[in-house]
């Protein structure tokens, strides 16, 4: 891929990505716990992984995190977004080669598994109350299992018809 | 090989799915019921209710610079009725009566807690 079509893709998937992370803020949120949601728009950072490679992932992330922040989260969910993007990340960035292909829903639940864990991070150091992490941990870890499962699945089938694009 | 892999975290990650699950449920079903609602603001205590002693119900409007919140006080029980925070997952979580779960309303980064009655209060 030449790089005019890769600053392309970067772009088109930041703007999904940002689309995506925007429409779920407006959701009803599934479970009345903080901190459950789908996490859709992960599943664009795992797929620049596959396709560009973690450090156009890592990019097209922070912008998402930052332009999301100004359209939907505000400031408090800034805080949020950040713990939770750069732990699932960087999570992510380290096991990627541990799970290649048919297995990169694994990579996912790990990646969401890091979210939740970062972001309950922040909600113990901003409510200053630790119990926190004993009410929620089990039922983010839950969670996080589930909609990391989810959304690893929805990227292999982006990632394969991604591939198809890359080739022409 | 790849399916053999497949299917050994299906069961490693369903495993660990239905034990956080469980503890989750058992967490909330074994709470021990208590009295004292606190209510923290950022980390500080703002307000301590014996909710025994609530005689007639009432609401207390909190207003901070994160946000409002309206709470809802009956005898033995704490809920958040209104709030002007985006998600209103503080309003979901319903009344609570027992230490198992606080309400928290992340963005206005309020938390309400009741204290188990084994803690003197």
């Amino acid at each position: 891929m030449d790089k005019t079509r890769r600053l392309t893709l970067m772009a088109m998937l930041t703007a999904a990505s940002l689309i995506i992370f925007i429409v779920e803020a407006q959701l009803p949120p599934l479970l009345p716990i903080p901190g459950v949601k789908l996490g859709l728009a992960n599943l664009i950072t795992l797929t620049a992984m596959v396709i560009l490679g973690r450090r156009e992932a890592g990019a097209i992330l922070l912008c998402r995190i930052v332009l999301g922040s100004v359209f939907a989260g505000g400031v408090s969910g800034l805080l949020f977004s950040i713990a939770g993007g750069l732990l699932s990340y960087l999570v992510m960035c380290l096991l990627k080669n541990a799970f290649p292909g048919k297995l990169l829903w694994v990579l996912s639940v790990f990646g969401a598994i890091a979210h939740n864990v970062g972001q309950l991070a922040v909600a113990v150091l901003i409510s200053g109350t630790p119990k926190l992490a004993l009410y929620y941990g089990p039922a983010l870890l839950a969670a996080g299992i589930l909609t990391g499962a989810f959304t690893g699945l929805a990227a292999m089938f982006l990632v394969k018809a991604l591939s198809k694009l890359k080739k022409s | 090989m790849k399916r053999n892999k497949t299917k050994t975290w299906i069961i490693v990650l369903s495993v660990l799915f239905v034990l956080s699950a469980a503890c989750f449920l058992i967490l909330r079903l074994t709470g021990k019921s208590g009295t004292v609602a606190n209510i923290y603001v950022d980390g500080e205590l703002y307000k301590k209710i014996d909710l025994d002693a609530v005689a007639v119900a009432y609401d207390i409007e909190i207003r901070t610079e994160f946000g409002y919140n309206k709470i809802h006080v009956v005898n033995g029980g704490i809920s958040v009725t209104e709030s002007d925070c985006r998600d209103h997952i503080c309003i979901e979580q319903g009344e609570i009566d027992n230490e198992a779960v606080p309400i928290v309303c992340m963005p206005h980064r309020l938390v309400i807690e009741i204290e188990g009655d084994a803690v003197d209060g």
